[in-house]
């Protein structure tokens, strides 16, 4: 173990006593202890008690998969609660833990905030719950996002991200552009197309959007957090890979050849309709969210895999966003909640109704091979089997990517670093040195070793 | 605070002759009415301040847990770019919003005292309603109302022909701010100047009058100066206010999130550093000088004007 | 500036209304310039009116500040109450128990102390008035944070009480009530009421609190506005939803509004909606006790 760990930890027991009060509380987080070995009949019993669990989570109409559950299990009532959405939900959530009540039992989780809430101990080890087999249900780099580097199961995965490219078929043919297979081919078309209309632009980079560039970095193969564990933080975001994708996309922005709209405001929505943007690169969940937020440019789009870097080798491909169901360890119910929340995510039933109600991205092999799910065509998209686009791209996915433990401090420099470059059109690889040295200011704050 | 005690208000008060001849009789009486209130104070002013004072003092760190730190975030504070960028941020706002919110009120306050305008009430009405509109609610108005393509200013210019203004760009976004608290808080000065006019004594004017000065001239002589006092009062409210900027920025940054970034305004900084950033004790740091800057600002406002009064 | 000394000698109070000055061009010329500004002030109100009438295609497409095709006022309405198992309205009640609470407490712990400290002498008086003067200048939103990691570490987040307590300590208040304690209150009339035997409580409640009303209503209803439109402490102090004010509800909405669609979405028009009616009830109070604050004010405003 690192020295300079082993001091904290001595130092914690001391600051704890001296700081009274805010040294309780810190321990007020620590998990239920982990039960040695769980029998079946433990479980039938604790299922068969009644039982109030409370769900934080943002998904509309969740009701209706936790109405089944309930079924399945009379003696739990479940309260669903929408405490926000993103970062309203985990601001929210990490005041709850600091009050130490008024949390939930299970709460919607992304991937990437696995760790920010796993190092804090906030997270129940869900390994002991779960039926033998479990992670063979899922795709591989989805289990491997919830597994902690311990071994620990933080989280069941409920939807995924693959980034993939949606694009107006129309506007494409109108100005003569091939859909790009390639970045290079991908940058051409972007001036083409301005050059040709002036209101219109290939895409729009969001520069609000951390976890976006992200899922760009992911698909580079840069993975800026690797190594990380424990106390120890790497970070490395002045690799030739990273500083590669920041150059692309400052470069686009700086000959104003994409836009640089904040995403999910009334002015981008708008800009869909009004035939702004030709493409959108987004994550397999974005499908079914466009067409309902364009519905008046319904049957124009089109779903193809991300352009790549490397036109030579396999396609390759990162996510965006994509969440999962997690046990928070102020539960005074670990086994309810740790049983809700795979029930909810593997029941066939529930995790149909996700993807096909919801339309939630599946991360089960079992839906992901269902041809009723992958053959379904879509009327927005000319009827193209879109589900069918991304479950190939799911699997050029790669399986390492790491996240911070601190994610959403990560986005926030992100906003303020490169994310402000790409608006003022500034150099987007200095502003990544930037977002770099800020990570490194903050982890060193919060006592971690960075390499 | 000054100490102009001239009694007013209830005919033949008399006062302080009571206090004067009273003995320590009813000191425990004089206790039980004021214990109530200082119980409350003490517990939810004086007792968060401690604590801030306290907790500042360490530092809770992910890894590590909680670690006495000393001054250490108050050198930090000193120094972080962010944290000063803030501050002068909206010191900035307080000197371009303020005198032009508190000009208008007063400009307003005057042409409703001054008795030659019709529909007085009406108006007086009108201003005054932002002030019952929470913060919150106004910042959705007119984050709606900047909308760049279907706000209605944008559609005004549009329908002109003009290019549609942006109201939410970096260089306009302090102006935005300023104009919603401007229309929030405008009518609540110009209530509390208006009715410091009205007590004004009628005798002054009618001496005026017979000097043979007219309105103008009656406003900027007689009216103005004896509204020092509740000048003061706005004053003091307004920098408490503006350095205090939170909901507005708060709900324009889902507009705008790379133009008002987490640490737009110290307010804004310490919401995000403590549940952001999770420096709990950073952020209790920051509370802390924020309400010093504060406190100072308008001490030192208050020393200066009541000693140019007296000069 | 001027230097002009403050008026001396014993100003009184004007009972009657100040006499009618004629009516000139002038006049004409500020009533013009009165009324743009009203249109200003009163813009942003009517567009909220005008609004909460739309459906969602209509608040994108047609003009902002005039009506759209169809009248959907109450279909509006209908939704807002009734969305989320009549959330609002339960949002709008939590609004309505910690203003009236922490207003009607906060009222009467000030009148208390204000006349404490204005009509007894005892040791420590001046020296406790002047630091309650001071935390006057210490902003509500500095001392939030510290709040709510008092109120955390006792277990009082996340509770009704997280939001009524701290707004019970409202040191302008206190600085109001005992200035207008001073004035309105004859000592006289004190000793009288000793004289006749009545108790030190008795005479407050029975003989001085009626004198006091109007200082009183003042910050009744100056508290009442700043719970009202608290967000920054409810924000932090509570995570259930169930517990939300009107502010940090609407606030949500339109978070959720702004996440799943825009103007595709269903929500905007409910945000809009919601956000006119969470304003119907303070400006009615205002309307009606108009007198009220506008006397006590100027108690507050004239002497310092």
């Amino acid at each position: 173990m690192n020295p300079r760990f082993r001091r904290r930890t001595a130092l914690k027991g001391l600051a704890a006593a001296a700081a009274g009060p805010a040294g309780l509380a810190a321990c007020a987080n620590e998990p239920p202890a982990p039960p040695t070995n769980l029998t079946q009949a433990d479980i039938d019993e604790a299922m068969s008690t009644p039982t109030d669990l409370t769900f934080w989570t943002w998904v509309p109409d969740i009701q209706n998969e936790v109405a089944l559950f309930e079924a399945a299990y009379p003696a739990i009532k479940v309260e669903v609660v929408n405490a926000g959405q993103g970062d309203a939900h985990y601001q929210k959530l990490r005041t709850a833990l600091r009050a130490g009540n008024g949390g939930p039992d299970v709460a919607q989780m992304e991937f990437q905030m696995i760790p920010t809430f796993s190092i804090t101990d906030s997270l129940v080890d869900l390994g002991p719950y779960l039926d033998a087999g479990m992670g063979e249900k899922f795709v591989d780099w989805t289990w491997s996002q919830v597994t902690g580097t311990g071994g620990e199961i933080w989280a069941i995965p409920q939807d995924t991200g693959p980034l993939g490219m949606l694009y107006r078929a129309d506007l494409f043919e109108q100005h003569g552009i091939d859909v790009p297979g390639t970045w290079d081919e991908f940058a051409e078309a972007a001036a083409a197309i301005h050059e040709a209309d002036p209101d219109l632009y290939l895409t729009n980079l969001p520069p609000n959007q951390g976890a976006f560039f992200s899922g760009l970095l992911w698909q580079a193969g840069a993975d800026p957090f690797a190594g990380t564990a424990d106390e120890v933080l790497q970070v490395d975001l002045q690799s030739d890979t990273a500083k590669r994708v920041a150059s692309y996309w400052g470069d686009l922005a700086q000959r104003d050849l994409v836009s640089t709209d904040p995403d999910f405001t009334d002015q981008w929505y708008q800009s869909f309709n009004q035939d702004r943007y030709a493409t959108w690169l987004t994550a397999a969940w974005g499908p079914v969210f466009l067409s309902g937020a364009a519905e008046s440019t319904s049957g124009k789009w089109r779903a193809a895999p991300l352009p790549q870097w490397d036109s030579d080798a396999d396609p390759v491909s990162g996510n965006w966003g994509g969440s999962t169901s997690a046990v928070m360890a102020t539960t005074q119910n670990p086994i309810v909640a740790a049983k809700f929340a795979e029930w909810l995510n593997t029941d066939s039933e529930s995790a149909n109704m996700m993807a096909t109600e919801q339309f939630l991205y599946p991360p089960t092999l079992e839906i992901l091979d269902d041809p009723d799910f992958t053959g379904q065509e879509l009327d927005f998209y000319g009827g193209q089997q879109v589900n069918e686009v991304f479950a190939q791209i799911t699997d050029t996915v790669t399986e390492d990517f790491q996240w911070s433990p601190f994610q959403s401090q990560v986005y926030a420099y992100y906003n303020e670093t490169v994310g402000t470059s790409f608006t003022e059109k500034g150099d987007a690889v200095a502003a990544l040195a930037e977002w770099e040295s800020r990570i490194e200011t903050y982890a060193d704050y919060q006592g971690f070793t960075v390499k | 605070m000054a100490t102009t005690t001239s009694e007013t208000q209830a005919p033949g008060a008399r006062p302080g002759t009571a206090r004067g001849r009273e003995s320590k009789r009813y000191a425990a009486a004089g206790y039980a009415f004021i214990a109530p209130f200082m119980i409350v104070f003490t517990a939810m002013i004086l007792v968060p301040l401690a604590y801030a004072a306290y907790t500042s003092l360490f530092r809770e760190q992910i890894i590590g847990g909680s670690v006495f730190v000393g001054f250490e975030n108050y050198s930090r504070a000193f120094t972080d770019p962010q944290l000063l960028e803030g501050i002068g941020r909206v010191a900035l706002f307080f000197l371009i919003q303020v005198p032009i919110m508190l000009a208008v009120a007063l400009f307003i306050a005057l042409a409703l005292d001054s008795g030659l305008m019709r529909l007085s009430k009406f108006v007086r009405i009108g201003v005054f309603m932002p002030y019952a509109v929470p913060s919150v609610v106004a910042a959705l108005m007119w984050g709606f109302l900047y909308g760049p393509d279907f706000g209605p200013f944008a559609q005004l210019a549009e329908m002109i022909g003009a290019a549609a203004p942006d109201f939410l760009a970096s260089n306009v976004m302090l102006g935005s701010l300023a104009n919603i608290v401007f229309w929030e808080f405008t009518g609540y000065n110009m209530v509390i100047l208006y009715a410091a006019l009205r007590s004004v004594p009628t005798e002054l004017y009618e001496a005026a009058a017979v000097d043979g000065a007219g309105p103008w001239r009656t406003a900027w002589s007689i009216k103005i100066p004896s509204l020092r006092p509740a000048l003061m009062l706005c004053m003091v409210f307004s920098i408490i206010g503006s350095f205090q900027l939170f909901n507005e920025p708060k709900l324009l940054q889902a507009l705008a999130p790379n133009v008002i970034d987490n640490a737009y305004t110290p307010n804004l900084y310490a919401y995000n550093l403590a549940f952001v950033g999770q420096e709990y004790n950073y952020a209790a740091a920051v509370s802390f000088i924020l309400g010093l800057v504060i406190f100072v600002g308008s001490y030192l406002f208050m020393y200066l004007s009541t000693r140019r009064s007296r000069s | 500036m001027t230097t002009t000394a403050p008026p001396k000698g014993t100003p009184e109070r004007r009972t009657a209304p100040r006499p009618k000055q004629q009516r000139s061009g002038g006049g004409y010329v500020l009533t013009v310039a009165m009324l743009a500004v009203l249109a200003y002030f009163l813009l942003p109100l009517f567009w909220l009116l005008v609004s909460s009438t739309k459906t969602t295609g209509d608040l994108f497409s047609t003009f902002g500040l005039w009506f759209g095709g169809e009248f959907n006022l109450f279909d509006n309405i209908g939704r807002t109450l009734t969305e989320q198992d009549g959330v609002f309205v339960r949002w709008l009640g939590n609004t309505l128990l910690y203003a009236v609470t922490a207003a009607g407490g906060g009222a009467l712990l000030a009148a208390l102390g204000g006349y404490g400290f204005a009509k007894y002498r005892f040791k420590g008086n001046r020296a406790m008035f002047m630091l309650v003067l001071g935390a006057l200048m210490v902003p509500a939103t500095a001392l939030a944070i510290p709040t709510y990691l008092v109120f955390s570490e006792i277990g009082l987040a996340n509770t009704p009480w997280a939001i009524i307590l701290p707004s019970l300590a409202h040191p302008f208040g206190l600085y109001l009530m005992r200035i207008y304690t001073e004035s309105a209150v004859p000592d006289t009339m004190i000793e009288a009421a000793r004289i006749d035997g009545a108790g030190e409580m008795r005479i407050f409640f029975q003989v001085t609190l009626r004198l006091l009303a109007p200082g009183f209503a003042t910050v009744l209803l100056f508290t009442l506005v700043q719970t009202w439109n608290n967000y920054f402490l409810p924000l932090i102090m509570l995570n259930d939803p169930d517990l939300y004010p009107i502010t940090v509800g609407l606030a949500q909405w339109q978070a959720q509004a702004a996440a799943s669609g825009g103007a595709s979405g269903d929500l905007v028009p409910l945000v809009v909606t919601g956000a006119l009616l969470s304003i119907l009830p303070l400006i009615v109070a205002f309307l009606f006790l108009q007198r009220y604050w506008q006397t006590g004010l100027a108690a507050g405003s004239v002497k310092q």
